[in-house]
């Protein structure tokens, strides 16, 4: 095969692999291979339902355990001082394979099983008796109120008495007021109901109030200060004491049951003041016995709660991993008589060795004799796509994954990304400053790497760590380019001998002889014609690195057409296409390297502008103004190359489809009808036949629910069509898109000079004192926007255009993206997900 | 001008509610579940549908009132987001729906007090939707009056109740003849709030609400064979806004047995299927083999099982019919209909699945399928 390294150029070759496992291991193997993480498995009974598969029973009892985590970690994470937990590299692993695995499970569903039950009393009497603890609060409250209340009402008796004959004293009072009167010397003789209800329902309860008593009532309330805090779900709830005078048991049982009805709770308090004082320190004292209590209760549940916080990760553990094994277990075949499970499904081919591996130890550790079996079966299905990465590579991927998952055995522009990328990033990005920035910010996380990656960073941040090793190219990058532009914070270093002079008070530089040998002569920066010059500079660079960038993509499908053997595909699709592309914007990308190198000081004609060359060219072919001419013999050279261009038009529209036809043609020429079965295998292995012939009647899976792609004529024709026209007018659109590299890295150059000017450069030079204290005002202002808009606004926006100048103008060239994610069974992946 | 307008206050939430109704359970999945041997399985099987892990944390074993309890719960959920994203006339139109909540809570909880139930356990057996702050001082009344001056004077049902103040002292019969009263006042009031809206609204609104009205009208009538109910008494009870209204109200008025309903119904070839007895003795479970258009309703209905006499029989045809109606209301766009229409089907679902439930907890398999599909 000739791969004995894996390569991120083409993805993973798979195998279609079957396991026949006794079910005495069944359980040990799944567990083994879901550590290794490397198989896939299949659906091998999609007809049955969720509920009628063999292991249901296994999963509701790993159901019902996990309520019990769930039940215990939503518990302590209400608990409202922090209970340690103790992490899971930490605890003891709890083994659940091997001879004593069953044991360990029922021991853990008990053990589980059994702190549910303790802490569910444990919360129950808690419960209990916060709520009694609530209610003689509320008493004490009622108590305490009420009694001002009848102070209160005491001391102004002798003002109502005095002013008895005034009209505009409310009904009520009036009502009140004659009552005192005519019951003599008791000062309170009017009845009253007393108790607290809930703040949010006081206004409906006086309202219900006034109606059922037609006003007959005098009510009164005082908010209580401090909420009461539900010890279940620690909601806060605000209530109010309330004292309801009237007159009459029918009006008092009324308002009884209307307050009873609205959710209050009436306290029976007395008239006399002796005796409200009794109970008011009877209601203390026990409200000391009873907090005494609680806190007992409350200290009694926290230690179990530690003791579950002990151990609780390791059980998160394995109970997500035990459900994991029991569903995957639930995709085999069952086979009831011969007492084994039937596994399909997907491994990389190199890995095989190690599954058997794997396999072997799983039966050593079960303590059987009988191994599972491990076939490589015949398929004609398209295998998953797999690309092995690692924690440097596998940013990159995730990006060209984000476009489309590479088909099976292409080419994976993942590989190319690691470079290009981070390139055309620091194209747009080029700032010795700012890539110093992010470099230092991406050498950090991954300095850091082991502990960062424990740690829960939030989606954003996380985002930012996931694409560590993005960020740590795109700052060497930036660097590199940052030389090339010598920008340093919209600075030029003037590392060597500038090519120009400016003696004396000389406004214009004179050439010197020397040429600047890296990057752009820093005597450009802050000249006049300084922008002029670099704006001119980096749009011809764009559209060069535009038609590399192109050129190279378009080169990708001959891997692939070899790969896939669609030689015709070579000298129908890609030989016209990069013939198209070469003969327009190669010729462009030749005119630009050779008008650099022209010295049009020294030159007979003016430089000729490029954009109305191009436009020349293909507007009015044959005719090149003399004045701007660019070498002699122009006109001929562009007419040719345009007759090229013309000519692939219909070389691209019309072979490939004229191919076809005539490969129809000569099939049913030969007597042959399309049959709906695919043809050739994709390929035939040794253990493939072996497999055969041990006897195994399912060693050849039969392609079942894969589409076959019909070879409709009129599809082709359409398809090509499309193709041609896309690929024409796309050459046009693509190359122009490139521009965008030189519209950011002016942008971003700008940005940076406005900054600059606007707060470093006022507070330089300011002497004294004051030009201390400005200068770190101003330098610290300049080094937060230049890490905000800068670096990062600024570097999202330059990765933005980079993804797009990846995803639209180099993936179309050749990039078929139409595989499916090899997604193996995998534990680690399960703790990824939590 | 609905087509143009409509969408500029209710598109988001037309959208939300086909994207709910686009949840309901299927045939398909209706038949998992009626497949199933124990809650448990129920609940697997429920978890693969919209309603997810709605009973996840529900300690085991779980009972067929928590099934319901949860779902309706879900199904509240929805009908808050709903409202709380609605703007006039659709927060209107929520509005009125749930009057008739109300008018079931304000029912329930009045027949609760006279039976000498515990308040509290009544507040919980409430519908959540028909709540209302004042709800709890409903059971201090002892007579009507009592009852429309103290709570209900408030709530939005005040103008329905005026019609029956005269009634004075609350026992079974007053109760029920409330309870009618309030419901034609509430339905005659949602129908002309609805031709106020106009358009399709107007259209799929009054088809759903006349059917409406003639079951309540046919449900007295049979309910009231043999009761102190005098015929006048019950003519006035009878909603005017039915597909039976007048003539049909008239001889319901002076029907004395079933015989005479039948009669009355003749006059609308939908109704009179719900009497039809010569249907085949199959019963019919494809309720929702893609029968659209009024006819094959009938054909429908004719199809299921033709033992006619048993009321709860009635009452399922009726319930179909209904759910048909409200499916119908889903071919028509830029209306409200559909929010009204989705809510009585989801009501239908939870009480499907709450009956498969308890034939799965009661153990009688034979019955699992007498429930009512909706889609």
């Amino acid at each position: 095969m000739g791969d004995e390294y894996p390569t991120l150029f083409r993805s993973e070759r798979m195998s279609l692999v079957q396991l026949i496992v006794p079910t005495e291991v069944a359980h040990d193997t799944i567990a083994e291979l879901g550590e290794l993480g490397n198989v896939q498995f299949k659906d091998l009974n999609p007809d049955v339902n969720a509920f009628q598969r063999s292991f249901v029973g296994e999963i509701r009892r790993i159901d019902e355990m996990a309520r019990r985590v769930r039940f215990f970690a939503s518990q302590i994470e209400k608990e409202k001082e922090l209970v340690p937990i103790r992490p899971l590299y930490d605890s003891a692993p709890l083994v659940t394979v091997g001879p004593r695995a069953a044991q360990t499970i029922d021991e853990l569903d008990v053990k589980l099983a059994e702190h549910e039950a303790r802490l569910t009393q444990m919360n129950e009497s808690y419960k209990l008796l916060s709520e009694r603890l609530r209610e003689l609060v509320e008493a004490r409250h009622v108590l305490r109120e009420t009694a001002q209340f009848f102070n209160q009402a005491a001391v102004r008796e002798t003002e109502v008495r005095n002013s008895l004959d005034d009209s505009s004293a409310p009904l009520l009072q009036h009502d009140d007021r004659e009552q005192q009167y005519s019951s003599g010397e008791l000062q309170f003789d009017l009845e009253f109901v007393a108790g607290t209800i809930d703040r949010a329902r006081l206004s409906t309860f006086e309202r219900v109030l006034w109606r059922v008593l037609r006003g007959n009532l005098y009510m009164n309330y005082i908010d209580i200060q401090e909420p009461f805090v539900d010890p279940a779900t620690g909601a806060e709830t605000r209530k109010n004491v309330f004292i309801i005078f009237a007159h009459g048991d029918i009006l008092l049982g009324k308002i009884r049951k209307v307050a009873e009805s609205m959710g209050a709770t009436i306290y029976p308090i007395d008239v006399n003041a002796d005796k409200r004082a009794d109970s008011m320190r009877e209601v203390t004292g026990r409200l000391e016995d009873l907090q005494i209590v609680l806190y007992n209760t409350g200290a009694n549940r926290r230690t179990e709660l530690m003791t579950i916080g002990e151990s609780l990760a390791s059980w998160q553990d394995v109970v997500g991993k035990e459900k994991l094994i029991y569903e995957t277990l639930n995709l085999l075949n069952y086979d009831v008589r011969r007492k084994t499970l039937i596994a399909e499904g997907w491994c990389p081919t190199r890995d095989i060795p190690q599954i058997q591996l794997a396999l072997r130890h799983a039966t050593e550790e079960s303590g059987t004799n009988v191994p599972p079996i491990l076939h490589e079966l015949r398929t004609n299905r398209t295998p998953p796509t797999f690309h092995r990465t690692n924690k440097f590579t596998e940013g990159f991927q995730t990006i060209m994954d984000a476009y489309g998952v590479a088909t099976y055995e292409e080419v994976n522009p993942g590989l190319f990304a690691v470079i290009t990328f981070p390139f055309l990033f620091a194209v747009m990005f080029g700032d010795i400053g700012h890539g110093f920035i992010i470099l230092i910010a991406a050498a950090l996380m991954i300095l850091f790497e082991r502990k960062l990656g424990k740690a829960d960073l939030g989606e954003i941040i996380g985002t930012f760590f996931f694409g560590r090793y993005i960020i740590l190219l795109m700052g060497v990058f930036s660097i590199y380019t940052g030389f090339l532009y010598n920008d340093i914070f919209s600075k030029s270093l003037h590392l060597f001998h500038s090519g120009w002079d400016f003696p004396g008070n000389e406004t214009t530089g004179i050439a010197n002889g020397h040429t600047y040998p890296l990057g752009i002569d820093p005597a450009w920066h802050g000249a006049e014609n300084g922008l002029l010059f670099t704006n001119s500079y980096k749009m011809k660079m764009s559209i060069v690195l535009g038609v590399i960038h192109m050129t190279f993509a378009v080169c990708l499908q001959v891997p692939n057409h070899i790969r896939f053997k669609r030689f015709a595909d070579i000298y129908t699709n890609f030989i016209p296409q990069m013939i198209f592309l070469q003969s327009i914007f190669g010729y462009l990308v030749v005119c630009i390297i050779y008008k650099w190198t022209v010295d049009w000081s020294k030159a007979s004609t003016q430089p000729p502008s490029l954009l109305n060359m191009l436009i020349g060219m293909v507007l009015s072919p044959g005719s090149v103004n003399p004045e701007e001419q660019l070498y002699p013999g122009q006109s001929t050279v562009q007419v040719i190359l345009l007759l090229m261009a013309a000519v692939c038009v219909p070389w691209l529209l019309i072979t490939k489809p004229y191919l076809q036809w005539q490969e129809m043609k000569k099939i049913q020429g030969q007597g042959y009808i399309g049959l709906d079965a695919e043809d050739v295998p994709r390929h035939t292995d040794d253990t493939t036949l072996e497999g055969e012939e041990e006897g195994n009647g399912r060693a050849i899976v039969e392609a079942d629910g894969e589409e076959h792609e019909q070879h409709d004529f009129s599809e082709v024709v359409v398809h090509q069509v499309i193709h041609t026209i896309e690929f024409c007018l796309g050459c046009v659109s693509h190359t122009a898109s490139y521009l965008r590299l030189w519209a950011l890295s002016l942008a971003h150059a700008q940005l940076s000079e406005v900054l600059w000017d606007m707060t470093l450069a006022n507070v330089l030079g300011i002497p004294g004192i004051i030009g201390i204290v400005a200068l770190v005002l101003g330098g610290a202002i300049w080094l937060v926007l230049t890490i905000a808009i800068l670096c990062v606004m600024e570097g999202l926006s330059a990765f933005l255009h980079a993804l797009r100048l990846h995803w639209v103008e180099a993936n179309s060239k050749h990039y078929e993206a139409g595989g499916y994610q090899f997604a193996p069974l995998s534990f680690a992946r399960l703790n990824e997900k939590q | 001008m609905e087509a143009l307008l409509f969408n500029v206050s209710g598109g988001f939430l037309e959208g939300i509610v086909r994207g709910y109704k686009a949840g309901l359970l299927t045939q398909n999945q209706y038949n998992n579940l009626t497949q199933c041997e124990t809650i448990e399985d129920l609940r697997t099987q429920l978890s693969a549908t919209d309603y997810g892990n709605f009973l996840a944390n529900e300690p085991l074993p779980i009972s067929t009132s928590t099934i319901s309890d949860k779902a309706t719960q879900l199904l509240v959920d929805q009908f808050n987001y709903l409202r709380s994203n609605a703007v006039e006339p659709l927060s209107k139109f929520l509005e009125y729906m749930t009057y008739a909540y109300m008018i079931d809570n304000v029912i329930l909880i009045i027949t609760g007090t006279l039976h000498g139930r515990n308040t509290n356990e009544l507040l919980q057996r409430c519908h959540p939707l028909g709540i209302f702050d004042t709800m709890p001082a409903l059971c201090v009344a002892t007579n009507v009056e009592e009852l429309y001056h103290t709570v209900l004077v408030e709530t939005p049902l005040a103008p329905y109740f005026r019609d029956s103040v005269s009634a004075a002292d609350l026992d079974d019969l007053n109760i029920e003849i409330i309870r009618n009263t309030l419901y034609k006042a509430y339905l005659e009031d949602f129908d002309a709030f609805c031709q106020s809206l106009g358009g399709p609204t107007a259209d799929v609104m009054h088809r759903i609400l006349a059917f409406e009205a003639d079951r309540r009208a046919l449900n007295i009538t049979i309910n009231s064979f043999g009761t102190q109910l005098s015929k006048e008494q019950r003519a006035k009870l009878f909603p005017t806004i039915g597909r039976l209204f007048p003539e049909g109200n008239n001889a319901l008025a002076r029907a004395d047995d079933i015989e005479q309903v039948r009669q009355a119904c003749d006059a609308v070839s939908e109704y009179r299927a719900f009497f039809d007895s010569s249907g085949s003795q199959q019963r019919a479970n494809g309720g929702a083999n893609g029968t659209t258009g009024s006819e094959s309703t009938a054909d429908l209905l004719g199809d299921l099982d033709g033992e006619l006499g048993g009321a709860a029989d009635l009452e399922d045809r009726f319930f179909l019919h209904e759910v048909h109606l409200n499916k119908l209301a889903f071919l028509q766009q830029f209306q409200h209909a559909v929010f009204y229409s989705y809510i009585k089907l989801k009501e239908q679902e939870i009480r499907s699945v709450t009956w498969i439930a308890e034939c799965i907890a009661q153990n009688a398999r034979d019955r699992i399928h007498d429930f009512i599909p909706t889609f």
